[in-house]
């Protein structure tokens, strides 16, 4: 009996919540029987594999072969509540109620198996009195400051070299090491060929040829280095390294999936990188524009139409992949984000920290926090559509606006008008006075207008405090967003007067413009005319989110206009004359006033009508309501951890500047990315151009300085480059200059004479110590680039809307665009749209990568896919045509193949290529074709598509 | 001078090196070797991605033939028969099956019985509905799961998740890793076609992409009709004129021979051009059915009066003939004009019936023509949709998507015919006995070709990247 006592009070301190301490428990053998006969032997067959001190990889955290292991649990928490099946997560899991956890993973346990877990936890979960735990259970082997202590990439640059010729000096050194010599200068029309391919990504034309072999019999290295200048200052240079730059930015002009809808307004991104490219704009600033280009104090401004231009940058964070209908948004919202960190991570900072989603990097020094560190910023940002103010006359005439009604205000106080201030807000009503909101655009201004204000367009009082995008008149665009919120049921409604559209953002997700499924109601125009009213969004597809977080955009795109005072977020609405009193005194002004009002009114309307309205729509981004991340255990948003405040990586200075209050904190973060104390950010972009000239980087991996990367083949030479990048302040084009003017990327192709080959393939086969200059073939836009010149189709037309990809009949599939011309208008390649499920095949099949992420070394594959492509592609064959065509003038065929081969690969044909060319035009069966056909084997040869 | 090169034979690669008179056989020969020499690590030889490799260990299979069912065909009315659901037909499914799993379309309607009657078939009973009399009568061959999941209830997801083994788009198909880990037997062909029967599934081409991997590996997708692919027919008017022009382009690259001394991408890139000029002439020559007999063709179904089962026949036809030229990795997409694919939201009777109608007497063709030849048991058939479709209706007459329990099928090349593994619950609606994940299947087809699915890696965004991820296991219960 006191035995039967005694597990009675047992069963009862369990039910009541009041636990003994671990391994003070004693169970009644029957109980321990229990568990011995009809638990444990489960445990061992289903369960041990993955979860025990003997498992080869143990699986969330949690041991189940000690009690212990049952109560303390894993990733999820406790794995049993003793005496509360119910509560039990392992009871829950074992019946597979929820797909998301079903256990064991393979097959449902019989039921009768689940019940005698659910007795046992009932029970108290019963079990022999544990030896000493056998587990000596591994402690977390991550230990981020030992990896940063072990890897070269955290250090600081090393000092190094960097006098005239510092680049020969160390590239001269890991030569004689191996006992190599550099090879002797190229012939300088190679050069000249390789220079303007390198620098514009297009062939010398026969006129420049000529005029730098004039100059070069007078002076070979002033007439290289002012050949070097004259390329750099091409507009066709920010088009070459422009699209080198894009690679990084997986940049494209739609989104991919389902029905691949477009990214509006994408290109003015590619144009802004070009430009910048073009300008020179400091590295540095570049990459800051990039991250925080919309918070900058003083945005650089378009050198014509002084409009904003670095914060077109941040438009890369979206250029990425989304779907129109996520059965789970949070859960899409996290791969999106996961995509813009990534990206951000491997082109600014040569760092694969999206490897740390999941868990702690598994070699580098990044930890998950550091990652949900991150993702925390973009949390704090919002997809923003900003309008151009050309030439900043919207600017200008809202300033003066601003001063008029100052002026008015001043009357109005002084005549002694009295606010009554709004009451307390019931829980879920959102008031411009009790919360932060977000204006965007220039139509509601910077702020919302406090109660009593007159306002001198409208020649009007407020009443209360409200949100009014026509304060500036009509035509002005503006979006204001509300705090962020979380969704409370199937509803949320706006007060609000006039015309607008709004939607609700629910984890930032945008589609709903292409495709309503799954968030119907999230979408809709106001219309109330002139009257106060509540708006409803409301529907099924809002309740099924009810939990998640969301904001409202009330989107004025002009002409209209529309007032907010207040959002509620609860089913219910509250009596808003309860919270917003009225206010007598807006109807009343002071009559003395009146008139005067009524004269600056009238000066404030004639400003306004003469804004005039924005230039272009931009895609960008802009701060929302602050909030940290959490980390997501085992990458689950379903599943999180404790919150990280917002801060850049640990090992690079984690919260050393700490995001200031009511903001992302992105500007910080910029600021740390390219601040001096951080080595990473000059040594990846040293290393990129270095990439980008030699086709191969110092350090191979181009994105990834980590552990998993190749370290670099001549380390000092990197840190040199990487100082001097600095130190020329941050000026591409200067650290490109000094690269192609030094002696190593102006050697011969062909290897020192001194040198035999055998000796070549045992010391430096794959010529990482740069003994000659390498044989590269060229990329795909340069092949088509050059085969465009050549013929004379070339439009050097720069920026602008992109020309509709050429659709074949193999490019299939929903969302299919309507097809571009064969030759893209003669545009440049960078100009075709970008459309993911439509990719040029000719590009594909020279390498261009498709770009889902970030890349910054594209694949070179040699594939007979390009002879087919070379071959047969009507593309090639009608330029082809028109490049004979456009020859046809040259009467004499000698100077016609002549000036062909120029054009082709800059060189002269030998006097055997011209016999055996000049008879094989000859003998041609079909004269009328045979420059054609001549031109179209010249563009098949190895020397057009190939650089040495 | 003129030489033997261009010409339209099929010779191989060392054939071809050897037969060549004009003195740069030598350096194709080194190419050549360097290739052989490759072969022993599975690494990626960008001068020549895609020559043979070995596996890791002895294949059963050598080629798969991959029967995609875009859509997601109903699990509960061809395969997996559920007698439960005609006792509950009409019931609140809330109230008979309990809680359920938020579907695509929130649109829950009532039970529904399967308006198709099943029987068992074969020596090994397996049931198979009224929709596929052919296939019902191979069934002894096939190797059913019918326990197999998918992560994702909405299409484009779940065919990323498919193909690729992520839900995600760009990231390598598996007829890529195939390809990849294998190279392939045939130069003259890709090593991996997609037949394109006229519905690219949604996801678009990325379907069958090679993501991260060198796009040597991506598919080529066959569109029907007499130029398949892009740029495989000539561009000239005749086949003498292109090899005068390749003959000029031949001399002009030898005369600057010398200025890329020692540099293998140059005569890799040579080298191309027989390939492709070979290529030319495979395609065509594929695709030439006159020499099939006429009992063939009306066995696959090419002279049916339903259009679709001609497509669809044609189809399985041109993948016989694509795994008898060494082909490694076909995949077959269907044909349009049965409605949106598989994908019965509605109209469950008239869709079913006329998407089984297009595949049932070919595919049956398919496995029974590979069988008599010899070549079913190097062969891996697979069977199967995204994701199955639920067990009551959606609205009226449709099913939504079902990703928690469906049914793919197997035949052929290392795998237990007359096979049913793992089962869904009494209702089919979630797999519950031995389930399934699509990294499974993607481990045991590798297997079954030969490659450890942990060791076929390809480092990129600083990871070894795997078509199974971290995931996969092989389902050695259904191994032969």
């Amino acid at each position: 009996m006191a035995t039967f006592a005694k597990s009675l009070l047992i069963s009862l301190i369990f039910i009541s919540g009041i636990q003994l301490s671990p391994g003070a428990q004693k169970f009644t053998p029957k109980n321990v029987e229990f568990f011995e006969k009809k638990i444990r032997p489960v445990l061992v067959e289903h369960c041990y594999k993955c979860h025990s001190a003997d498992s080869k990889k143990l699986k969330a955290s949690l041991y189940l072969d000690t009690r212990a292991g049952f109560l303390k649990g894993g990733d999820t928490g406790p794995a049993i509540i003793p005496g509360d099946p119910e509560k039990s997560l392992l009871i829950e899991v074992i019946r597979y109620t929820d797909t998301d956890m079903e256990m064991p993973p393979k097959s449902k346990l019989p039921d009768t198996v689940i019940a005698n877990f659910e007795t046992w936890v009932k029970a108290g979960a019963a079990w022999p009195e544990e030896e000493a735990s056998k587990a000596e259970r591994i402690a977390d082997a991550f230990d981020l400051a030992k990896r940063k202590s072990e890897h070269w990439s955290w250090k600081p640059l090393a000092p190094a070299p960097r006098a005239d010729g510092f680049i020969d000096y160390l590239i001269g050194e890991k030569l004689k090491e191996a006992k190599l010599r550099p090879a002797p200068h190229s012939e300088p029309v190679t050069l000249l060929r390789r220079l303007t391919f390198d620098l514009t990504g297009l062939p010398p034309t026969v006129e420049e040829i000529e005029r730098f072999e004039k100059d070069v019999a007078t002076d070979l290295e002033l007439t290289i280095a002012s050949t070097v200048d004259r390329l750099l200052n091409s507009p066709h240079f920010g088009e070459r390294w422009g699209r080198h730059w894009l690679d990084l930015m997986r940049y494209a002009e739609s989104h991919g999936h389902e029905f691949d809808y477009p990214i509006h307004n994408a290109h003015h991104y590619r144009d802004y990188v070009i430009r910048a490219f073009n300008a020179d704009v400091p590295y540095d600033q570049f990459v800051a524009e990039h991250i925080a280009g919309d918070l900058l104090p003083e945005p650089r401004l378009h050198p014509e139409n002084q409009t904003n231009e670095s914060i077109i940058a941040t438009g890369f964070w979206y250029l990425g992949e989304a779907t129109h209908s996520p059965t789970d948004v949070r859960g899409d919202e996290a791969i999106r984000i996961d995509n813009m960190i990534d990206t951000f991570s491997k082109s600014f900072l040569g760092l694969s920290v999206a490897c740390a989603r999941c868990h702690d990097h598994k070699f580098d020094a990044i930890s998950t926090e550091d990652y949900y560190a991150l993702t925390g910023y973009l949390q704090s940002t919002r997809r923003n559509e900003h309008k151009h103010d050309l030439g900043k006359k919207i600017a200008r005439g809202i300033e003066e606006i601003e001063k008029l009604a100052a002026n008015g205000n001043q009357n109005l106080k002084d005549s002694g008008t009295q606010v009554t201030p709004p009451a307390n807000a019931p829980e879920g009503l959102l008031l411009p006075t009790n919360s932060n909101w977000f204006p965007s655009g220039h139509a509601f201004g910077d702020s919302s207008i406090p109660a009593l204000t007159w306002i001198p367009v409208k020649n009007s009082i407020t009443e209360h405090a409200v949100y009014d995008s026509g304060r500036y008149g009509e035509k002005l665009h503006g979006v204001l967003r509300t705090p962020t919120f979380t969704i409370n049921g199937d509803r949320v409604h706006l007060y609000v007067k006039g015309t607008a559209k709004v939607r609700l953002t629910i984890d930032g997700h945008f589609m709903q413009v292409f495709n309503g499924l799954l968030f119907s109601g999230t979408l809709k125009d106001i219309k109330t005319g002139d009257k106060w009213q509540w708006v409803t969004l409301n529907s099924k597809d809002i309740a099924q989110k009810s939990g998640q977080k969301a904001y409202l955009e009330i989107i004025d795109s002009g002409p209209g206009a529309i007032e907010v005072k207040a959002v509620c977020t609860t089913r219910d609405l509250p009596k808003i004359e309860e919270t917003l009193p009225a206010n007598s005194d807006a109807k009343n002004p002071e009559k003395q006033i009146a008139g005067k009002l009524k004269d600056l009114s009238k000066a404030a309307r004639k400003i306004s009508d003469a804004i005039p309205n924005p230039s272009a729509t931009i895609l960008s981004v802009t701060d929302g309501t602050p909030e940290n991340d959490y980390v997501h255990i085992r990458g689950s948003h379903k599943n999180l951890g404790k919150e990280v405040p917002r801060r850049f990586l640990t090992a690079l200075g984690g919260d050393a500047i700490a995001p200031p209050e009511n903001a992302s904190g992105r500007l910080e973060l910029a600021e740390q990315v390219v601040s001096r104390k951080n080595p990473l950010t000059a040594r990846v972009a040293a290393n990129r151009i270095w990439h980008h000239l030699f086709g191969r980087g110092i350090v191979p991996t181009v994105d990834d300085f980590g552990p998993m990367g190749i370290v670099p083949s001549n380390p000092k030479l990197l840190d040199s480059l990487a100082a001097s990048l600095i130190e020329g302040k941050w000026s591409q084009k200067n650290l490109i200059r000094q690269i192609v003017l030094s002696k190593t990327y102006r050697q011969s192709a062909t290897p020192h004479t001194d040198l035999s080959l055998s000796y070549l393939a045992d010391t430096d086969p794959e010529n990482i110590l740069l003994h000659k200059a390498p044989v590269r073939r060229l990329q795909a836009e340069a092949i088509r680039d050059s085969m465009l010149a050549i013929s004379g189709r070339l439009d050097p037309k720069l920026y602008g809307n992109s020309v509709p990809v050429y659709l074949n009949s193999f490019m299939q599939g929903r969302g299919r665009p309507k097809s571009g011309p064969l030759d893209g208008a003669g545009r440049r390649s960078i100009y075709t749209s970008i459309r993911r499920n439509f990719l040029p095949p000719m590009m594909l099949a020279f390498d261009m990568p498709s770009p889902f992420s970030s890349v910054a070394r594209r694949t070179i594959s040699n594939v007979p896919a390009q002879a087919l492509t070379l071959m047969n592609d009507p593309f090639v064959v009608s330029e082809s045509k028109r490049w004979a065509d456009s020859t046809a003038n040259i009467k004499d065929s000698k100077t016609r193949i002549k000036t062909m081969f120029l054009q082709a690969s800059a060189r002269r044909p030998s006097p055997e290529q011209m016999k055996t060319t000049l008879a094989w035009i000859e003998s041609h069966p079909s004269q009328k074709t045979a420059w054609q056909d001549f031109a179209h084997s010249v563009w098949n040869t190895k020397e057009f598509i190939f650089l040495n | 001078m003129h030489c033997q090169n261009f010409r339209p034979s099929s010779l191989t690669r060392r054939e071809m090196l050897n037969q060549s008179a004009c003195g740069f056989g030598a350096v194709a020969l080194s190419a050549l070797l360097a290739e052989n020499s490759s072969a022993e690590k599975a690494d990626y030889n960008p001068t020549d991605p895609l020559a043979p490799k070995k596996p890791h260990y002895a294949p059963k299979a050598k080629n798969v033939i991959f029967l995609y069912m875009d859509g997601g065909p109903s699990h509960v009315d061809t395969f997996d028969y559920k007698p439960l659901l005609k006792k509950f037909n009409g019931q609140d499914p809330r109230q008979a099956i309990g809680k359920l799993e938020p579907t695509q379309f929130d649109n829950i309607g009532k039970v529904m019985q399967s308006p198709w009657a099943f029987k068992q078939h074969g020596e090994s009973g397996a049931w198979v509905s009224d929709l596929f009399p052919n296939i019902a009568k191979v069934a002894d061959d096939l190797t059913f799961i019918k326990s197999m999941t998918s992560k994702f209830p909405e299409h484009t997801a779940a065919n990323y998740f498919l193909h690729s083994g992520s839900g995600l788009q760009g990231r390598p198909s598996m007829g890529a890793w195939v390809g990849y880990g294998l190279g392939t037997e045939n130069q003259n062909l890709p090593g991996f076609v997609v037949l394109n029967g006229g519905l690219i599934p949604p996801g678009g081409l990325d379907n069958f992409n090679s993501g991260y991997l060198p796009a040597a590996y991506q598919g080529s997708v066959f569109n029907p009709g007499n130029t398949p692919v892009a740029n495989i027919k000539p561009a000239e008017s005749s086949p003498a004129l292109q090899r005068r022009k390749l003959d000029l382009m031949r001399q002009l690259d030898l005369s600057s021979k010398e200025r890329f001394a020692g540099e293998e991408q140059i005569e890799s890139a040579i080298l191309n051009y027989e390939t492709a000029f070979r290529m030319q002439a495979a395609v065509p020559d594929l695709l030439d059915l006159s020499g099939e007999s006429d009992t063939v063709k009306k066995m696959y179904g090419l002279d049916s009066d339903f259009n679709q089962t001609k497509t669809f026949g044609r189809q399985c036809l041109l993948a016989r003939r694509l795994v008898e030229r060494g082909v490694r990795f076909i995949e077959l997409t269907c044909p349009g004009g049965n409605g949106d694919r598989w994908d019965q939201h509605n109209n469950l009777l008239d869709g079913h019936n006329k998407n089984c109608k297009t595949v049932d007497q070919p595919i049956a063709a398919l496995i029974t023509d590979l069988k008599k030849l010899g070549i079913l048991e190097e062969t891996l058939v697979i069977w199967t949709g995204e994701f199955g479709r639920t067990p009551f209706a959606q609205g009226g007459n449709g099913r939504d998507h079902n990703p928690f329990g469906f049914t793919t099928w197997l035949a052929g090349g290392g795998v237990k015919p007359g096979v049913s593994y793992g089962a869904t619950d009494e209702w089919g609606y979630k797999a519950i006995e031995n389930k399934v994940e699509i990294h499974d299947l993607h481990a045991t087809m590798l297997h079954l070709l030969g490659i450890d699915h942990t060791k076929s890696t390809f480092r990129f965004s600083s990871r070894d990247m795997r078509l199974t991820d971290v995931h996969g296991h092989i389902i050695k219960d259904i191994l032969a």
